[in-house]
């Protein structure tokens, strides 16, 4: 497979891809290198944090009589500080799983099945379910959603009763999860939420049926009528061809060009609606030949995570401090768990404001060179760079409790070329005016180039 | 002005970014011949108790309802025969005094929700509270009618999605040497050149150079601009003093800038309420005082209005932690010089007449006041802006 179709695939399906494990692949024929991601990801590791901490006070709790308002608070205060340990976890995981793919795909479902949810047992459950079907079946994907706590808490199953229903995650399942807008009529809405009422859980987050809060009157749902479980909602949900191109539109524009393509989706929306099986879906598109073509590689903006975690594949760096790491995400725009609303984020430009392209352009030579970016012109030697980087450490380093691993990236781009580097860390070519500017630049040392290469507009895409 | 005009001001100006003089040219005439009308927002996160805010002293269902959490009559600051002001309101009695301070009460909006996140979110975004938007009110106020991203700008540090559009964002500084020093690396000018690409932002990689670009130079429009003042103003010296005198100083130094957003935190009183939101509401009415009299000293505060709102108000009982837990509907504050309504616009909400939950019942739809706002103050067509048609109110 070309080197350069291996390194989009990996761009969207993961964070990049080190030139070692590249040469490694690109020996393989392009179905053995789509097929051996599949295969790294048939398994699943759970992420999770410690915390027993809060269970203990769980089972504490389940035999008293009355739950006190200390203890709550209690549990708040702890969950606070997990929830910041799940966010690190996960940044950590994204950067280092073998199932690339699975959590590439988890990534994706968490602005789709958009949830937050201010317990960690109830957040963390929900974001192992979305790992769990990431590549699974849609059906069961959907169903398994629904019942989740920090769900039924999220979008208010939990307050729909038979007496007095809530339509939220009635109208979010078909606006958002399903359907999308305009493809169903407010009297689906009111009715499918009856649906599912008594969808409840427990104090341990799982899911329990409140039979007496349930409607089990007829409900008419797209032109059917009968006692409608939420199970048979999902079911004639399905039917709807929509959904599945609803689906496919949105993987598209995650994984391949932010525009839409009429006939490549129509093509996915066939395969997909056959047995609504996500792997075989993504297999058809990443087997397919329109997936590498040049109008849709590098062409898509990195998101702010796609931007971090990327970053740090290629020159490992670890954050002393969790708060430090959900402060970058904070302004970069995207602190994952933390989502704007159930819409999500927006993506795309929408990622870029001011005060982001700023950041983004600056952030790789503050995390990674002491805010140094070389301007050394051609056949001269660049005197100060020592002092400089003394000097913004002396003044701004506390800031920053990051370990950068350049060794490692020495290792990794030993047998690169300097002229071989654009390719390994740009997706797109360099604009006219940034490439003459480059060339007027003496290549200081392996480093220095890539923190150039990092610092301009075209390491944003991807 | 004219809608039309503007719109083919705005599009000339963005189409031409790469001529910034004669950008810089049109703002000018905008400004000197229409005046600079400025609206300043700022947001109590957490949900304020609007009534130990302002306190229907002369209903005993208050003190009923709120044995440990009442206010004493004798610490209130009267304003009326029935309504007074939280102890901690002095500053905000003068400008009451003086005619600057219009108090609308029963502010919401329907089925309302609970959530800081969701309830803020909807106060930002100024849907329904069963639709949800990716851009905010201002964001829709930019993409409409702004010119740069230095036409709205959040006292902050990043942005609230109240200043995200479709198309344009507001910047967000609370320190404009601090994000002028970090776009101005020189290695930045040097890759885009002077170029003059027009076709740059069809696609991505276009767009993000046109950003780069602008977002340096409103870095350096705001630093240059604004270091030209320095406020002699003593402010309380905290977060939100801060962010008030970094945007009397962006005022006064005849900034290009619509809107500024504010924010100050911390207002979620469950727990041992009295204190915290005493202590808060003195950071608020202090900071304040001070911003109008700074703006004043410079002849600035007859073009300046000033809103101050929360996501949701608290329940009328109390909890039992001598605090209160998530209501509904809340007052919100209008300072500046030209108001129409001066005091209290509308009458307080009834507490015997609550919700299921024991929350006031709203009577006016926060939208109906941005509505208000964009028509009258921004003069621009706010149905466009916030998708849809409310009646305006009276205030200004």
């Amino acid at each position: 497979m070309k080197a350069k179709h291996i390194q989009h695939l990996y761009r969207r399906i993961g964070f990049g891809i080190l030139p070692t494990e590249l040469e490694k692949l690109s020996k393989k024929r392009k179905k053995d290198v789509v097929n051996s991601l599949f295969k790294a990801s048939k398994s699943m590791t759970l992420l999770e944090v410690d915390t027993s901490e809060i269970k203990d006070i769980f089972s504490g709790m389940m035999n008293a009589s009355k739950r006190d308002s200390e203890t709550l608070r209690k549990i708040q205060k702890i969950s606070r500080k997990k929830q910041i340990e799940l966010n690190a976890a996960w940044i950590n995981r994204l950067t280092k799983s073998p199932e690339v793919l699975r959590e590439k795909m988890t990534l994706f479902w968490a602005n789709h099945f958009v949830c937050e949810d201010n317990s960690i047992i109830y957040i963390q459950q929900f974001n192992n379910t979305l790992r769990k079907y990431a590549l699974g079946d849609f059906r069961d994907f959907v169903n398994a959603v629904s019942k989740e706590a920090a769900m039924t808490k999220y979008l208010n199953t939990k307050q729909n009763r038979k007496q007095k229903p809530n339509e939220n995650f009635a109208r979010e399942l078909m606006e958002l999860f399903t359907l999308g807008v305009g493809h169903y009529s407010e009297e689906d809405i009111k009715e499918s939420a009856k649906a599912f009422t008594g969808y409840s859980h427990n104090l341990r987050g799982e899911f329990v049926f409140k039979q007496r809060a349930h409607d089990e009157g007829e409900k008419t749902f797209f032109g059917k009528t009968g006692n409608f479980s939420g199970e048979d909602i999902i079911d004639i949900i399905l039917e709807q061809k929509q959904c599945a191109k609803y689906i496919c539109e949105k993987i598209y524009r995650y994984f391949v060009n932010d525009v839409s393509d009429k006939n490549h989706i129509n093509a996915m929306t066939e395969v997909f609606y056959k047995d609504y099986n996500i792997e075989n879906l993504m297999r058809f598109v990443l087997q397919s030949n329109w997936f590498y073509e040049d109008n849709n590689v590098g062409t898509k903006i990195k998101s702010p995570i796609e931007f971090l975690v990327g970053m740090k594949t290629m020159v490992p760096t670890e954050f002393k401090e969790p708060k430090q790491l959900l402060y970058i995400q904070k302004l970069l725009g995207q602190i994952l768990l933390n989502p704007p609303n159930v819409a999500g984020w927006k993506g795309g430009r929408n990622w870029i404001d001011s005060n982001t392209i700023v950041l983004r352009l600056k952030l790789p030579s503050l995390l990674l060179n002491d805010a140094y970016i070389s301007k050394v012109k051609d056949g001269h030697e660049d005197a100060q760079i020592d002092a400089k980087k003394a000097m913004f450490n002396k003044k701004f380093g506390k800031r920053f409790k990051t370990e950068v691993n350049w060794k490692y990236f020495n290792n990794q781009f030993q047998n690169v070329g300097i002229n071989d580097f654009q390719n390994h860390l740009l997706a797109c070519d360099v604009n006219d005016s940034a490439k003459a500017y480059l060339q007027s630049l003496e290549k200081v040392s392996k480093q220095e180039y890539c923190i150039q290469l990092m610092s301009l507009p075209e390491y944003q895409m991807c | 002005m004219d809608r039309r005009k503007f719109l083919k001001q705005s599009s000339l100006a963005s189409s031409l970014f790469f001529v910034p003089s004669f950008v810089r040219a049109f703002e000018d005439v905008a400004s000197s011949k229409l005046g600079y009308k400025r609206l300043v927002i700022i947001q109590l996160s957490g949900g304020n108790d609007g009534l130990n805010t302002v306190i229907p002293y002369r209903n005993d269902l208050y003190y009923k309802e709120r044995p440990r959490l009442a206010i004493a009559k004798n610490d209130i600051i009267k304003l009326t025969d029935d309504v007074g002001l939280n102890p901690s309101l002095e500053p905000l009695k003068r400008l009451y005094d003086k005619g600057y301070l219009s108090i609308i009460n029963n502010v919401g909006y329907p089925n309302p929700i609970r959530s800081h996140f969701r309830s803020m979110d909807i106060w930002q975004t100024a849907t329904d509270s069963d639709t949800y938007s990716q851009s905010g009110w201002i964001g829709r106020y930019l993409d409409n009618y702004g010119k740069t991203p230095h036409s709205a700008i959040e006292v902050d540090e990043s942005l609230s999605l109240a200043m995200k559009g479709e198309h344009l964002n507001a910047i967000a500084t609370q320190d404009a040497k601090a994000l002028y020093n970090l776009s101005k690396d020189p290695y930045f000018k040097n890759i885009h050149g002077h170029q003059n690409d027009a076709h740059l932002s069809e696609h991505n990689l276009g767009y993000l150079y046109k950003s780069m670009i602008a977002a340096e130079s409103s870095a350096k429009y705001i630093f240059e601009t604004s270091k030209t003042v320095s406020s002699k103003k003593e402010y309380p010296n905290n977060k939100f003093g801060n962010q008030m005198k970094t945007t009397a100083q962006f005022i006064n130094s005849h900034l290009e800038t619509k809107v500024f957003y504010t924010s100050l935190g911390g207002f979620d009183t469950h727990v041992n309420q009295l204190s915290r939101q005493k202590r808060l509401l003195g950071i608020y009415a202090d900071s304040v005082e001070a911003f109008v009299q700074d703006l004043k000293d410079n002849d600035t505060f007859k073009d300046t209005l000033i809103l101050t709102f929360s996501e949701f108000g608290r329940r009328v009982k109390q909890n039992a932690s001598v605090g209160t837990d998530h209501g509904t509907a809340n007052n919100v504050f209008v300072i500046g010089e030209n108001l129409k309504t001066q005091g209290f616009y509308n009458d307080m909400a009834s507490l015997s007449d609550l919700d299921d939950n024991g929350d006031l019942k709203f009577e006016i739809d926060f939208r109906t006041i941005y509505a208000t706002v964009l028509d009258k103050w921004l003069e621009v067509d706010d149905t466009i802006v916030l998708n849809k048609s409310f009646n305006p109110l009276g205030f200004i």
